[in-house]
């Protein structure tokens, strides 16, 4: 038989034990709820931006005055060039624009390899569903990114925020402080002991190995032998074991935001980090949840920062 | 006699106590709705009806406490029973609906699955409390002058039926909760599947005996088969215990959840 959908696991479980089988989407809190739209720009004037979305459609929206975009630095909207792949934060169901990230990706692994001097090129494995990614780090760039990752060598995690450019990938923001410790010594939870806990608490990331308006997250707890993923089940926040098709209910601290996302994938690599985020307040230690950058924006987050505060609880 | 119709009165006290306290302590941990445990005869009730039942019961235990403690009136001695008699019916309506559902009967310590142990302690609970109906003395008289032996043999009857003593050993153990803790190997939950009562009342319907598909949610691990319908019937058995709990569903291709029997 063929893999099974994630819905059907959802359905069966919920039969199995006599629950409710919820369904995904936003929480009510947060007011005007945001949308995540992406696309290429065909077109970009100071109050409109024509796209392409990837399923062929061409869309027009109109750019608030307040907009931001940021494509490897801060730029005005009528700056960002034609062509760029975006993903554009929107209200009012989708129609006004209010900030826009080009051509982002974020290059979150271990390093395999460090070459060259002035330009650093930089080898990560990126875990074993998503395999290695060779990534430039620009001169410019390479005083920031070395001050938050002082352990430039081979086994050590490596995680920053960049754009793609004319093929390459370069890095230019960290987004974390490194870990002191290599990818393969990741520390064990607190020995906590409280009973059934309600909700975690930790950092929430974005990944951009999803598809393009895919919403759902990546977990790093699951079982190795149901993901198919060796490196899965390490975590230095104490969570629970899920399976790829159950519910998150992810809640955004910071914005008070919430949203019900499906575990689509499975965040080994997410799970070796045990950094906290500082977006709003010192968040404890681990990150608990990958999100989709469509879900993270929607959440109420700015991929730039590259995490959010959250809490989760199972949906 | 009186003294043994008397000698359960203390532990049916110190009991309702017991429940009333951990009770308010689960509603002032802030436990919200969504949240990753499901507890106890709440979870039948309206998210915002949730946390007034659990107080409304927290008190009314007390109230029982008290009267069996102060005074023989056979409000308080009838109330007991009733009130037990209910929670059997409600555990039984509880594992019929909400199978994944600890009782709550001690707060978040009872938040392993409602078993048969559970069950029989309320049906135990409801005898004693039937017993104490004829005591005639006030619970004081009783504490005053206890007869050790009936109290104990009552203590003893209560810890064997309670799936919490176990709990508690766990966390005095320092182990991590059951859901955060690797499991058990898939092959070892596929046998402990295929010797459990639900299977064999289901084996004759699958088309094949090896699961399409298996996956571990928290402590749950299920595993997804076909049957010569084309039915989906999944079986979910609980990761904790050599004899765990089986739930059952036979879910039909359209995806509209049909309820079958349970029985663990």
């Amino acid at each position: 038989m063929g893999y099974p959908s994630v819905e059907r696991r959802r359905v069966l479980a919920a039969a199995a034990l006599g629950r409710e089988a919820a369904a995904p989407g936003p929480g009510p809190e947060g007011g005007d709820p945001l949308h995540a739209v992406t696309g290429e720009i065909l077109d970009v004037s100071p109050h409109l931006i024509a796209i392409e979305t990837p399923d062929g459609r061409q869309e027009r929206l109109v750019i608030a005055p307040w907009a931001t975009a940021w494509h490897g630095g801060d730029v005005a909207p009528a700056d960002l060039p034609v062509h760029a792949t975006v993903l554009m934060r929107a209200l009012r169901d989708g129609k006004v624009v209010e900030r826009i990230w080009a051509d982002t990706v974020r290059l979150t692994g271990t390093i395999v390899s460090v070459e060259g001097r002035k330009d650093v090129t930089v080898e990560l494995d990126c875990g074993p569903h998503r395999g290695h990614r060779t990534i430039v780090i620009p001169y410019r760039a390479t005083g920031r990114l070395r001050v938050r990752h002082p352990q430039f060598e081979p086994g050590f995690l490596f995680d920053a925020i960049g754009i793609r450019k004319d093929g390459a990938t370069l890095a230019l923001l960290p987004a974390t402080s490194q870990p002191a410790y290599p990818a393969r010594a990741v520390p064990p939870p607190p020995p906590s002991y409280a009973g059934a806990q309600s909700r975690i608490s930790g950092t929430v990331t974005w990944s951009d190995v999803f598809d393009a308006q895919e919403r759902g997250a990546a977990y790093p707890m699951v079982e190795r032998s149901d993901a198919g993923c060796p490196d899965a089940g390490v975590s230095c926040a104490a969570l629970p074991y899920l399976a790829i098709g159950s519910l998150l209910q992810v809640q955004n601290v910071c914005a008070n935001r919430s949203a019900v996302v499906p575990i689509v994938a499975c965040g080994c690599v997410a799970g070796r980090f045990c950094d906290r985020c500082v977006e709003c307040g010192t968040s404890p230690r681990g990150r608990i949840a990958e999100l989709s950058p469509a879900s993270y924006v929607e959440l109420g987050g700015d991929l730039v920062n590259g995490c959010f505060n959250a809490q989760i609880g199972l949906g | 006699m009186t003294r043994v119709l008397a000698s359960q009165v203390p532990v049916l006290i110190v009991l309702l106590v017991l429940g009333t306290v951990a009770k308010i302590s689960v509603v002032r941990s802030g436990r919200e709705p969504g949240a990753l445990a499901r507890l106890g005869p709440a979870v039948l009730m309206p998210g915002r009806l949730q946390r007034p039942s659990l107080l409304v019961c927290a008190a009314g235990e007390l109230v029982l406490a008290v009267g069996l403690l102060v005074s023989a009136h056979p409000l308080f001695r009838w109330g007991t029973v009733a009130f037990f008699a209910l929670s059997t019916y409600v555990l039984l309506e509880l594992r019929r609906r909400r199978p994944d559902a600890g009782c709550g009967c001690f707060g978040e310590v009872s938040s392993a699955p409602v078993g048969l142990r559970s069950i029989g302690r309320t049906v135990v609970l409801t005898g004693m409390a039937l017993m104490a109906v004829w005591a005639g003395a006030p619970g004081w008289m009783a504490f005053a002058h206890p007869a050790w032996g009936f109290t104990l043999a009552g203590v003893a009857v209560l810890a064997a039926l309670s799936p919490e003593i176990d709990e508690l050993v766990d966390r005095a153990r320092h182990r991590a909760p059951c859901e955060q803790r690797r499991g058990p190997q898939e092959g070892v939950s596929l046998a402990r599947l295929k010797s459990s009562g639900p299977w064999r009342a289901h084996e004759a319907d699958l088309a094949s005996a090896e699961p399409y598909d298996s996956w571990r949610e928290l402590c749950w691990r299920f595993f997804a088969f076909q049957n010569h319908e084309r039915d989906d019937v999944v079986f979910a058995v609980y990761l904790a215990g050599r004899r765990p709990a089986v739930r059952v569903a036979v879910v039909s291709a359209e995806s509209l959840p049909e309820y079958t029997t349970v029985s663990a």
